[in-house]
C-alpha cells in the first residue's frame, strides 16, 4: 500500500474559553493525534462523549483549523492550501452528520440540497442535474420523485439517506461519518449501516467512522482507534483490538458494553468515577485517575503510542 | 463594564450636539426658521463653551460631571443638578406604584390563567390584557381624567402636594398617574407570567416533582413560579427602564412635576444643558437597572452564578 | 407553519386602505376651519362633529391615520433595512465588525426610546421629517439584535455546516440558507416596531413635539381635545378610539405573526375519562405488584382521537425485572406515564386498568395517586439534566421527595447519596444539578426514587443519555438495589443488549401493542414474533453476522393497517395476516405472542 489518503500528524486542537481577558484554561479537545487512512479503508474512531472524536473529524476535513500539527489530504496540508485548492479538495471529502433532522435545511427540497453540490463545483451541466440527483437518490435507496419533497416529509432513516446522497454528490474519495446512526432506531440503524458498507465497497470510499457503539465499528471498519480525553489510547486492526485489547481503557470500554449474548460478555471492569475535565487533564497518562492498573510512574510522563500494526499508549505491558 | 457604558453614554450625549450639522448654538436658537440675532448666538456659544477647542470642552465636561455638576439651566441659570435631585424622587415614586400594582395584579392573574388554560377566566383576563396593551398611556390617562376628575369628580384632575404637607392628598394625587402606568405594566407582567408558567409546567423536572408525590400547591410555588419568575423579572425591569423616559406623557397629563415633565419643558425651551443632564441621569439609572437585573438573575438562577 | 392571523390582517388592512385612500374619499380638507360651528356635535354633513376650530373630525381622523401610519411605516422600514444589514454583517463577518456593531447598539440601548427621541427632537426640532429618522434610530437596535441572533443560530445549524462541507462560499450560504431563516423573526420585529412607532408618534405629537399643527395627527387631536373635554367629551373619544383600535389590530397581527413564524407545539387540555363500570374480567391477578389489563391510551388530535397505546396487559411480580422494549413510537413510555398518572395534558386513559397491589391506579383520584407516587411507586427518567430542577440544591430535591410522604430524619439525603455511590456526599448534598456530571445526576435521580423504599420502580430509558462506562455503573447500581430490597423493576428501553443484561422477563411493543412477552432468555433464544426476531437480527453482535435492517417504517397511529400492524414489513406474511387483527395468544406457560404464524 502506498501513501495514505488522509493523514493526521500530531493534530492538536485547543478551544479557548470565553471570558473578557481570556482567563480560564483552554479546553484540550484533541492532543497530538496521529492517524492515517488509506484509500478505501474504513477506520473507526471510538470514545465516550468529550473524548474529542468529533473534533478529529472536523480537523481532518479542514472545517476547524488545528492549533498545532497538520492534517493532510492526499499529500496536501489543508492549512497551507490556497482557497481554490481547498475548494477542489472539498469535492473529494465529505461529511455525514449525526442529526438527520438538523443537517437538512427545512425550507428547501431535498433535491435542491443535493443539487447544491453539483452547482457549487459545476460538476454536471444544468440540464443533466435532475438526472444526476435522481441517480444519487436511487443509489441510497430512495426514489427519484423524492427530490421534490421537503425534509419533514421523511422519516429519520430516510433523511439520513438524503444526507448520504448529498455527501456522495461531489464524488468524494473520503467520507467522515460522525455518529451517523446513533439518532436512529435499531432496525433503521442496520439499514443505514448496510448502505454505508455497500457504498464503501462499491465506490471504494475511505471512511472515518466516528461512533460510541463498539459492535457497529467491529462490523463496518478495518481498523479502530480508541480515544480518551483527546488522545488516542490504542489503535489497530479491529479483529485484534476487539479480541485482545491491550490498553486498560479499551478493556474497560469493551467490557462495559452490554451484549446480547452471554458468551460475548467479558468480565466487567467497572471504572470508578468519571472522566476528568478536558480543561484540566491529569499529568502523565490521562487515563491514570480511573485506571485499575495505574502505577506512580504513570503520572510521570505521557506514554507514546508504540507498536507497528497494533499500537498502544500504556507503560504497563505486563498486565493480562 | 457598567462604568464603561456610563462613560460611553456621557460621551455620546456630549457629542450629540456636535454631531448635528451646522452651528449648534445657531441651531438651538433658531425657532421656526427665523435667523437668530448674531450677538445672541455668540453669547450662547460662550455660555456653552462652544468657542473653545472640542477636547478642552470635553475634558471640562467630564471633570464637572465627576463632581456631579451638570451645568446651569439656560432659562434661569439655576443649577441643573439641584433641580434634577428635587424632581427625580417624584418620578421614581410613580414607577414604584406602577411596579407594585403590576406585580400584585399581573403575577397572580397570570399564574391562575396558566393553571386554568382555556377557561373563561383565562380568556377574559387575556383579552383584558390585550386591550390594556393597546391603549397608549396618555390616552388612558386623559380618559381617566375625564371620567374620574371631570365627570365623577372623585379625584382632582392632577397636581402635586408634598407628602410632608398632606400625606393623604399626596397619595390620592399619586394614585391616578401611578395606576395609569400600572395598568399597561400589569398587562405585560400578566402575559409574561402566563407564558412562563405554561412553559415551566411542561419541563421534565416538574414531572419529576409530581413523580415524587409532591403536592400540587407546593409544585406550583417551589418549582413552577420560582422558575417562571426569571423571565418575568427581566421583562418587568426592562419595561421599567423604558418607562423611565415614558413617564413623560403621564406626568404631562396629570400635571405631575416629575423629572420627565422637566424634560418636556426643557425640550420645548431648547434648554440644552438641562436636556443633557436629564438624559444622562435617566440613562445612568437605566444602565444601573440592567445591572440590577443581572445581579437578581444570579440570585434566582444558580447556573448564572460564578 | 400555522394559520396566519387573518382577522388582524384584515383590520390593519382596512385602516391602511382608509389612510391610503384619504385624498379620494371626498372628505374635504382636514385643515379647513369653520369657526362658526366650533365644537358642533355630529350632523349629516359632519358625521363625527367638528373640533375647536370647526374642522371636520372624521376627515381629520382619516388624514391622521395617513400621517401616523406613513411615519410609522417609513421609520420601521428604514430601521429594518439598516438594522438587519448591521446584524447580518455583524453575525456573519464576526471579528471587529461584530464588536463594533454590537457595542454601538448596546450604547443606543442605554437610552430609553422616548428619551432618545426627545434628545434628537431637541437638537433637530419637531416635525414629521425629523420623526422618521428619530423613530428609525429608536427601533434600529431591535432589528440588529434579531438579525444577529438569527444569524448566530443559523450558523450553528448542521445544514449550514453541510453547505461549508460542500465547498459553498460565504455569499451563497448567506443568501440561500441564512437570510430565509431570519426572514420570519425580522418580519415579526417589523410589525412590532410599526405598532410601537404609532404609539410613540402619537405620544410625541400629543406633547407637541411630533407632527406640527395644523397637520392632522391623532396625538395632536387628543392633546387639543383635552382643553375642551368637559364641553365636548366626544371630541376626545374619537381619536382615542381610533388610536386604540389601530394598535389593538396591529398588536393582534404581531402576536399572530409571532405564533405563525415560531410555532410552539399547541397543547390541548384533556380530562381523563373515568370508566364507570368495572368489567368482572378486569380484576387483578393475585401476586403481581403491577398488573395492567387492557390499558389503552388515547390522544385527541385535530384530526380526531388516536390510540398510541392499545390493549396493553402485563404483570410484574415481586423482585422481578420486566423490560418493556420497543423502538421510538411504540408507546412504551406512554404506557409507563399512564400507570403513574403523569400523562401529558392531551393524552388520557381510554380503557383498561392498572392494578398496583390491588388498587386500580386509573380510577384513583389524583390526591390518592399522589400519595402513592414517590412512596409505593417511583420513577427514573431518561434525561437527568432536565429532570432535576436547576434552581434547587440536590439535597433539597431529595428531601422534598421524603417530606412529601413522611418526616425526614436528619442527614437522610446525605445517607441516600452515599447509598447511590456519590463520593463526598456531605459536600455534594449542597450542590446544584449543573455542578454534577450526567452520571452523578442520574444517581441523584435514583436516590430520589429509592428514598421511600418503593415496591415498584419504573425506569424510563435511564441509561440512554449516558456513556457506556457510566451506563455500566448505573446498571450495576440498579441491580444492587434489586438484590437488597426485592424491588420490582419495570425497565423501559430500546436497547436489546441492555435488556439482555438486566431483565428477567421481556415484553416487546410494536406500534402501540405488546407483540410478544416471556422470559428474557427464552424470547431472545427463540423469538415467537417475526418483529422480535427481526429486531434481534438488527442489533449488531460483535462476531456474529452483520446486522440486518427491517424494511419499511412503523405505521403511524392514525394510519394503522387493518390486520396485523407488522404485516406490511413481515417476511412471514400470508393473506390471513392482513385480513384480521391478531390477538395476543398464550402459546406456552408465560409465553405470549401476537402472531398467527408463530409455529410456522
Amino acid at each position: 500500500m502506498n501513501a495514505p489518503l488522509v493523514r493526521a500528524d500530531s493534530l492538536t486542537r485547543h478551544f479557548g474559553t470565553a471570558g473578557l481577558f481570556g482567563r480560564g484554561r483552554p479546553v484540550q479537545a484533541v492532543t497530538e493525534v496521529s492517524l492515517s487512512i488509506a484509500r478505501g479503508e474504513a477506520v473507526g474512531l471510538v470514545g465516550e462523549s468529550g473524548s474529542g472524536k468529533s473534533t478529529v473529524g472536523r480537523l481532518l476535513l479542514g472545517l476547524l483549523p488545528a492549533t498545532s500539527g497538520r492534517a493532510l489530504f492526499d499529500g496536501t496540508d489543508l492549512a497551507q492550501a490556497k482557497p481554490a485548492e481547498l475548494r477542489a479538495l472539498r469535492r473529494r471529502m465529505q461529511l455525514v452528520f449525526q442529526d438527520p433532522y438538523g443537517s437538512l435545511d427545512p425550507r428547501r427540497t431535498v433535491g435542491a440540497q443535493i443539487a447544491d453540490a453539483l452547482v457549487i463545483h459545476g460538476i454536471v451541466p444544468p440540464p443533466a442535474r435532475a438526472a444526476r440527483v435522481a441517480a444519487l437518490l436511487e443509489q441510497v435507496g430512495l426514489a427519484p420523485e423524492h427530490a421534490q419533497r421537503y425534509p419533514h416529509e421523511f422519516s429519520g432513516g430516510q433523511r439520513q439517506r438524503v444526507g448520504i446522497a448529498r455527501a456522495l454528490a461531489t464524488g468524494p474519495d473520503f467520507l467522515v461519518a460522525d455518529e451517523p446512526v446513533s439518532a436512529l432506531d435499531v432496525s433503521v440503524q442496520a439499514q443505514v449501516l448496510a448502505l454505508l458498507a455497500d457504498l464503501r465497497t462499491r465506490l471504494g470510499l475511505a471512511m472515518l467512522f466516528i461512533s460510541h457503539d463498539l459492535p457497529v465499528v467491529r462490523h463496518l471498519c478495518d481498523r479502530v482507534a480508541v480515544m480518551y480525553l483527546g488522545r488516542v489510547m490504542e489503535e489497530g486492526p479491529v479483529a485484534q483490538v476487539f479480541a485482545s485489547p491491550r490498553h486498560p481503557y479499551t478493556r474497560a470500554l469493551l467490557s462495559a458494553a452490554p451484549s446480547l449474548h452471554a458468551r460475548h460478555r467479558r468480565t466487567r471492569i467497572l471504572l470508578q468515577g468519571e472522566p476528568p475535565s478536558p480543561a484540566d487533564p491529569p499529568s502523565g497518562c490521562v487515563f491514570r485517575t480511573r485506571c485499575p492498573y495505574a502505577l506512580p510512574a504513570c503520572a510521570e510522563q505521557i506514554p507514546a503510542l508504540q507498536g507497528t500494526e497494533h499500537r498502544v499508549a500504556c507503560i504497563r505491558d505486563d498486565i493480562d | 463594564m457598567s462604568i464603561v457604558l456610563v462613560w460611553v453614554v456621557a460621551t455620546v450625549v456630549f457629542m450629540a450636539i456636535h454631531l448635528v450639522p451646522g452651528d449648534p448654538a445657531e441651531l438651538l436658537l433658531s425657532q421656526g426658521g427665523a435667523a437668530p440675532d448674531p450677538g445672541v448666538v455668540a453669547d450662547l456659544r460662550t455660555q456653552l463653551g462652544l468657542d473653545r477647542p472640542l477636547l478642552a470642552q470635553y475634558a471640562d465636561y467630564m471633570l464637572r460631571l465627576l463632581h456631579g455638576d451638570l451645568g446651569q439651566s439656560m432659562q434661569d441659570d439655576s443649577p441643573v443638578t439641584a433641580e434634577i435631585v428635587r424632581r427625580l424622587p417624584r418620578t421614581l415614586e410613580l414607577l414604584l406604584v406602577a411596579a407594585l400594582f403590576s406585580v400584585a395584579v399581573g403575577l397572580p392573574a397570570g399564574t391562575a390563567a396558566a393553571m386554568r388554560r382555556g377557561s373563561a377566566f383565562d380568556r377574559i383576563s387575556s383579552a383584558t390584557a390585550g386591550l390594556a396593551l393597546a391603549v397608549p398611556v396618555f390616552v388612558l390617562g386623559t380618559l381617566m381624567v375625564m371620567l374620574f376628575a371631570q365627570m365623577l369628580r372623585w379625584v382632582p384632575a392632577g397636581g402635586y402636594v408634598a407628602f410632608a404637607r398632606d400625606p393623604l392628598q399626596h397619595l390620592l394625587l399619586l394614585s391616578m398617574p401611578g395606576l395609569t402606568i400600572g395598568v399597561g405594566l400589569a398587562a405585560v407582567v400578566f402575559r409574561m407570567t402566563r407564558a412562563a408558567v405554561l412553559d415551566v409546567m411542561l419541563r421534565d423536572y416538574v414531572r419529576t416533582a409530581r413523580a415524587k408525590g409532591v403536592a400540587q400547591r407546593r409544585i406550583l410555588l417551589r418549582h413552577v413560579v420560582r422558575t417562571a419568575l426569571m423571565p418575568v423579572v427581566t421583562v418587568l425591569a426592562l419595561h421599567l427602564g423604558t418607562l423611565l423616559g415614558g413617564t413623560v406623557l403621564v406626568e404631562y397629563v396629570f400635571n405631575w412635576p416629575g423629572l420627565s415633565g422637566l424634560l418636556v419643558s426643557a425640550v420645548n425651551a431648547r434648554d440644552y444643558p438641562e436636556v443633557v443632564g436629564i438624559v444622562l441621569v435617566i440613562s445612568v439609572l437605566f444602565v444601573a437597572l440592567n445591572l440590577a437585573v443581572d445581579i437578581l438573575y444570579g440570585v434566582l438562577d444558580p447556573r448564572v452564578r460564578r | 407553519m400555522k394559520r396566519l392571523p387573518w382577522p388582524a390582517f384584515a383590520g390593519v388592512g382596512v385602516i391602511a386602505l382608509l389612510a391610503l385612500a384619504a385624498p379620494v374619499l371626498g372628505l374635504g380638507n382636514p385643515v379647513t376651519m369653520d369657526v362658526a360651528h366650533r365644537l358642533a356635535g355630529p350632523s349629516a354633513a359632519h358625521w363625527l362633529g367638528q373640533d375647536e376650530f370647526g374642522r371636520d373630525v372624521l376627515t381629520r381622523l382619516v388624514w391622521g391615520a395617513r400621517v401616523s401610519l406613513s411615519v410609522a411605516f417609513a421609520a420601521s422600514a428604514l430601521a429594518c433595512v439598516i438594522g438587519t444589514a448591521l446584524g447580518v454583517l455583524g453575525g456573519f463577518l464576526r471579528g471587529i465588525v461584530e464588536m463594533l456593531t454590537l457595542r454601538s447598539i448596546d450604547v443606543l440601548l442605554c437610552f430609553p426610546p422616548l428619551l432618545l427621541a426627545l434628545l434628537v427632537v431637541t437638537l433637530a426640532g419637531p416635525g414629521a421629517t425629523t420623526l422618521i429618522p428619530v423613530l428609525a434610530l429608536v427601533y434600529l437596535p431591535g432589528f440588529t439584535r434579531v438579525a444577529y441572533a438569527g444569524v448566530l443560530t443559523a450558523r450553528s445549524q448542521d445544514y449550514v455546516e453541510a453547505m461549508r462541507v460542500l465547498g459553498a462560499g460565504k455569499g451563497r450560504i448567506m443568501l440561500r440558507t441564512i437570510l430565509p431563516n431570519i426572514g420570519g423573526p425580522v418580519l415579526v420585529q417589523f410589525s412590532l416596531a410599526a405598532a410601537s412607532a404609532v404609539v410613540l408618534e402619537s405620544g410625541l405629537s400629543f406633547l407637541g413635539l411630533g407632527v406640527v399643527p395644523p397637520a392632522p395627527s391623532w396625538g395632536l387631536m387628543i392633546g387639543a381635545a383635552r382643553a375642551t373635554m368637559v364641553q365636548a367629551p366626544l371630541l376626545l373619544l374619537w381619536p382615542c378610539l381610533a388610536l386604540t383600535l389601530t394598535i389593538l389590530a396591529m398588536n393582534a397581527l404581531c402576536d399572530g405573526l409571532r405564533d405563525a413564524v415560531d410555532p410552539h407545539p399547541a397543547y390541548r387540555t384533556g380530562r381523563r375519562r373515568m370508566l364507570d363500570l368495572l368489567a368482572p374480567g378486569l380484576l387483578p391477578q393475585e401476586r403481581a405488584v403491577l398488573d395492567l389489563r387492557g390499558l389503552t391510551v388515547a390522544i385527541d388530535t385535530p384530526a380526531g382521537p388516536i390510540q398510541p397505546v392499545r390493549d396493553v396487559s402485563l404483570q410484574l411480580f415481586p423482585g422481578e425485572t420486566l423490560a418493556l422494549v420497543g423502538e421510538s413510537g411504540s408507546g412504551k413510555s406512554l404506557t409507563s406515564l399512564a400507570v403513574t398518572g403523569l400523562l401529558p395534558g392531551a393524552a388520557r386513559v381510554a380503557a383498561g386498568a392498572a392494578w398496583l397491589d390491588g388498587t386500580d391506579l386509573v380510577r384513583l383520584p389524583e390526591e390518592k395517586l399522589r400519595l402513592l407516587r414517590g412512596r409505593t411507586m417511583a420513577m427514573i427518567f431518561q434525561d437527568p439534566s432536565s429532570s432535576l430542577n436547576p434552581v434547587h440544591r440536590v439535597g433539597h430535591q431529595i428531601a422534598e421527595a421524603i417530606q412529601a410522604h413522611r418526616r425526614m430524619a436528619p442527614g437522610e439525603p446525605v445517607e441516600l447519596l452515599r447509598r447511590v455511590g456519590i463520593p463526598d456526599p456531605e459536600r455534594r448534598v449542597r450542590a446544584f444539578p449543573h455542578e454534577l456530571s450526567g452520571g452523578m445526576r442520574q444517581r441523584v435521580m435514583i436516590a430520589i426514587a429509592i428514598a421511600n423504599g418503593p415496591r415498584l420502580l419504573i425506569a424510563d430509558e435511564p441509561t440512554t443519555a449516558l456513556d457506556v462506562t457510566i451506563q455500566a455503573q448505573v446498571l450495576d447500581l440498579l441491580a444492587e438495589f434489586k438484590r437488597q430490597s426485592r424491588l420490582s423493576l419495570l425497565f423501559i428501553t430500546h436497547s436489546l443488549p441492555v435488556v439482555a443484561e438486566i431483565a428477567d422477563r421481556v415484553a416487546v411493543m410494536y406500534a402501540g401493542e405488546i407483540v410478544e412477552q416471556g422470559p428474557m432468555a427464552e424470547v431472545f433464544a427463540r423469538p415467537l414474533h417475526p418483529y422480535t426476531a427481526a429486531l434481534l437480527r438488527s442489533a449488531p453482535v460483535e462476531d456474529g453476522p452483520p446486522p440486518e435492517g427491517i424494511p419499511g417504517v412503523v405505521p403511524p397511529p392514525h394510519a394503522l393497517p387493518p390486520g396485523c400492524t407488522f404485516a406490511p414489513r413481515c417476511p412471514k406474511r400470508v393473506p390471513a395476516c392482513e385480513a384480521a387483527h391478531p390477538a395476543l395468544v398464550q402459546v406456552a406457560p408465560g409465553r405470549q405472542t401476537r402472531c398467527i404464524r408463530w409455529d410456522a
